[in-house]
């Protein structure tokens, strides 16, 4: 098999090319995401995002939303992933997304007022948390707030589209794709077909 | 200047023109090709092993250009640039709906396709003998078997013999493994008692010849940068390059073919769509492979008067008898033995690794409340992006946690379901539309039938007993299947067949009305079985060339 030596060896180097091909300039946060491993993260200060769709209030609006959907907890989340940066390039390309999300954010805004005094962004955490809970869970649903629920699903989609696509989020997931693999993948528990008796999860 | 006159004109260089050009080069003949778009370069072109966050969109495209909606669907694409044509040159009869992704790369759609492989048996060849519904083909299975046996070595699927009625075994590489999820839903299927077996896939488990095996990075359907499965541009054109037969010319848009004065077929009238200029080109034969609908259109687009509706149609049969597979999602869900367990790497292939191979109607024609059968893809597990996160409730440390539990767990089910011919499914040209070069665009007549919606309910039946017998939870059913088109596994536009009253072509996909006009595509094909069509129209092309060189060495042309 002296032949796929030499091809593992190209494949190899393939593999290498296009995890150096990263040409993309421009995003603070997935720059430096891809860069740097989480502790390191912590110690450095990007310069600020200057978006190009989203006035800086709604802005930050979106970057806190995010926040709450995927937080940073035991690990990363969506704010060192710079998914808002990422809402934002999306928004930029597109028109009627920028409608729905400028109009959920004002929505947001307004119902927070109604129901709280405040702005969304003025309020204390689990405020916040308490007047997305019943845009998030069937259970909590409250009549009257579709044009909210339809927004909750629009953020959290491409909060979720923004932190599953950098390096953090695939991290997060321990995805095993992409990689070189010398025969297909084979199912390790052959004795245990059914997969009744895995060892319990981690998590 | 008289001009030069090759031996034959192939047009379009994915299965059926590559094989074709293949064939004819090797035996010597001279050949010109024409495809409509560019030649790719794999290592510049494919961008299969970019992380998303290397892209700009992230894999998801522009969205001023692409829907987000649709990310997996053909359309201008981050990993593959401008291989997908992105104009519409067909219009839809009111109440059709149909979408026809084209891709115009040399090699078409062979550098981009799902690989599964399985081939046509007799229980296809001779459906109508035994349900009684439509005609047979004018082939049996003993007359294509030793050209199903050289294509499988020629291209190498990996596989198992499997001894099914309605699935001729052939010559196999060794098979892809079995992942947790196909262990689990093979025993779940083993309960309900249908198969659940490797599917047969032209994807490389050990090298052959020169081409090297896989190595199950996954992203095989953004293009292969090492030519490890089976595509056009690396398995067929590079032999009829080096036999310096060949003359390819890209960008060549074939508009109509030009007749002489007794109605035979002298050459091709293309645009280059770079200058727009219109060129024309003369051969002693010509091979059409431009894909089903995209043949019928320029068959129907060249009129003279001799053929007042189109070459090769005195039949009427031109653009008649469209059939498709209807695609959609029977079953989705997850399996709960496979939640919070560790990450496996089970997107090596892009799917196709297993498949539900027919089983319905196989003891008698008439079993079930339809005839005919249709097969199933099952698939799941780690992919690059987390596909079921709809499914999980609320936000924050809790969904985030659910998300990486969940993330080896979800499960689908795709059907691939044969439609039946139909008078209302056809095409023709549409009077009143033309595309950007001022072509006569096509105008498709689709609906589901009776059988195949029978079908598509039975699937989703079947498919969700599988996965609740394997122990897994099912969370979504379609509301209906995908768009017709979806599957781009249109055929029978052209059909095959010994009247020529009634059919197009005859056995050897030669045209009845036109000796020298040869087709080489799934236009050709009777009916559309539960099986894809590229490896069969690899091997009909294969044979389809082969007679076309003995009709040269004869004479005849």
């Amino acid at each position: 098999m002296a032949g796929q030596n030499i091809e593992r060896r190209e494949i190899l180097r393939i593999l290498a090319v296009a995890a150096a091909a990263a040409g993309f300039p421009g995003f603070q946060k997935w720059a430096f995401a891809g860069a740097h491993s989480h502790s390191s993260l912590a110690q450095i200060k990007p310069t600020a995002y200057r978006p190009v769709f989203f006035r800086e209030q709604e802005y930050a609006l979106v970057e806190r939303l995010t926040d709450i959907i995927i937080p940073s907890d035991e690990t990363p989340g969506a704010r060192e992933a710079g998914v808002s940066e990422f809402i934002d390039l999306m928004a930029s390309r597109d028109t009627s997304l920028q409608n729905r999300f400028r109009a959920g954010l004002m929505w947001l805004n307004n119902h927070s007022r109604k129901r709280r005094g405040k702005l969304f962004l003025a309020l204390a955490a689990e405020e916040q948390v308490a007047l997305l809970e019943p845009l998030a869970y069937k259970a909590k649903y409250r009549a009257g707030e579709e044009r909210g629920r339809d927004f909750f699903d629009l953020i959290r989609e491409y909060t979720v589209m923004g932190f599953y696509t950098t390096e953090i989020g695939l991290k997060e997931l321990d995805f095993p794709g992409l990689r070189f693999y010398s025969e297909s993948p084979a199912c390790p528990h052959q004795n245990d077909p059914e997969h009744r008796h895995l060892p319990s999860p981690n998590l | 200047m008289p001009h030069r006159i090759y031996d034959v004109i192939v047009i379009g260089t994915g299965a059926g023109g590559g094989m074709a050009i293949k064939t004819l080069c090797e035996a010597g003949l001279k050949v010109c090709a024409l495809n409509s778009g560019r030649r790719l370069d794999p290592h510049k072109d494919f961008r299969s092993h970019r992380m998303p966050w290397d892209l700009k969109y992230r894999g998801f495209g522009d969205p001023q250009t692409h829907s987000a909606s649709e990310p997996d669907f053909p359309g201008p694409s981050e990993y593959v640039h401008g291989a997908w044509e992105t104009e519409h040159v067909h219009t839809t009869a009111p109440g059709t709906d149909w979408v026809w992704p084209r891709c115009s790369a040399v090699g078409g759609k062979t550098n981009f396709w799902g690989r599964s492989s399985a081939i046509f048996g007799d229980i296809d060849f001779r459906a109508a003998s035994l349900d009684g519904y439509d005609v047979d083909w004018p082939v049996t299975y003993a007359e294509m078997a030793p050209y199903y046996r050289r294509v499988e070595q020629m291209v190498g699927v990996a596989s198992t013999v499997q001894n099914r009625p309605s699935n001729p075994d052939g010559i196999y590489l060794p098979p892809m493994n079995f992942r947790c999820l196909d262990m689990i839903l093979q025993k779940g299927a083993e309960k309900v008692g249908v198969p659940y077996l490797p599917d047969r896939i032209s994807q490389l488990t050990v090298p052959l010849g020169t081409h090297p095996a896989c190595h199950y990075c996954g992203n095989c359907t953004s293009g292969c940068d090492v030519g490890a499965f089976f595509s056009a541009p690396y398995f067929l054109l590079p032999a009829a390059e080096a036999s310096g037969n060949l003359e390819l010319r890209t960008n060549a848009l074939a508009r109509n073919i030009v007749v002489d004065e007794s109605g035979q077929a002298q050459g091709v009238a293309y645009i280059d769509r770079q200058s727009r200029r219109e060129f024309e080109v003369y051969g002693r034969a010509i091979v059409i492979a431009a894909s089903c609908l995209e043949t019928t259109r320029i068959m129907l687009n060249s009129k003279s008067r001799h053929w007042p509706t189109g070459i090769a149609n005195s039949s009427g049969q031109l653009g008649r008898n469209l059939c498709d597979h209807l695609y959609g999602i029977a079953a989705s869900g997850y399996l709960p033995q496979l939640v919070g367990q560790p990450s496996f790497p089970d997107n090596v292939s892009d799917s196709s690794i297993a498949w539900m191979p027919r089983w319905q109607n196989l003891l008698h024609p008439r079993e079930e409340k339809f005839i005919r059968g249709y097969s199933v893809y099952p698939d799941g597990g780690c992919w690059e992006f987390p596909s079921y996160q709809d499914e999980i409730e609320g936000f924050g440390s809790s969904f985030k946690r659910e998300i990486k539990r969940r993330y080896p767990a979800p499960i689908s089910m795709m059907t691939q379901i044969p439609t039946l011919t139909s008078p209302q499914n056809f095409v023709d040209i549409d009077p009143q539309a033309v595309d950007s070069y001022g072509v006569p665009t096509l105008r498709v007549h689709f609906q589901w039938g009776a059988n195949e919606l029978a079908m598509w309910e039975h699937s989703k039946t079947m498919c969700g007993e599988v996965m609740r017998a394997a122990g897994g939870i099912v969370d979504f059913v379609a509301d209906h299947p995908e768009s017709p088109g979806y599957s781009q596994h249109e055929i029978g536009t052209c059909r095959m067949g010994n009247d020529p009253r009634k059919f197009v072509t005859n056995r050897f996909g030669q045209t009845h009305d036109v000796a020298n006009l040869y087709v080489a595509d799934a236009s050709l094909f009777v009916n559309v079985t539960d099986k894809p069509p590229a490896f069969s129209i690899l091997t009909f092309s294969l044979r389809t060339s082969e007679h076309i060189v003995q009709q040269f060495r004869d004479h005849t042309h």
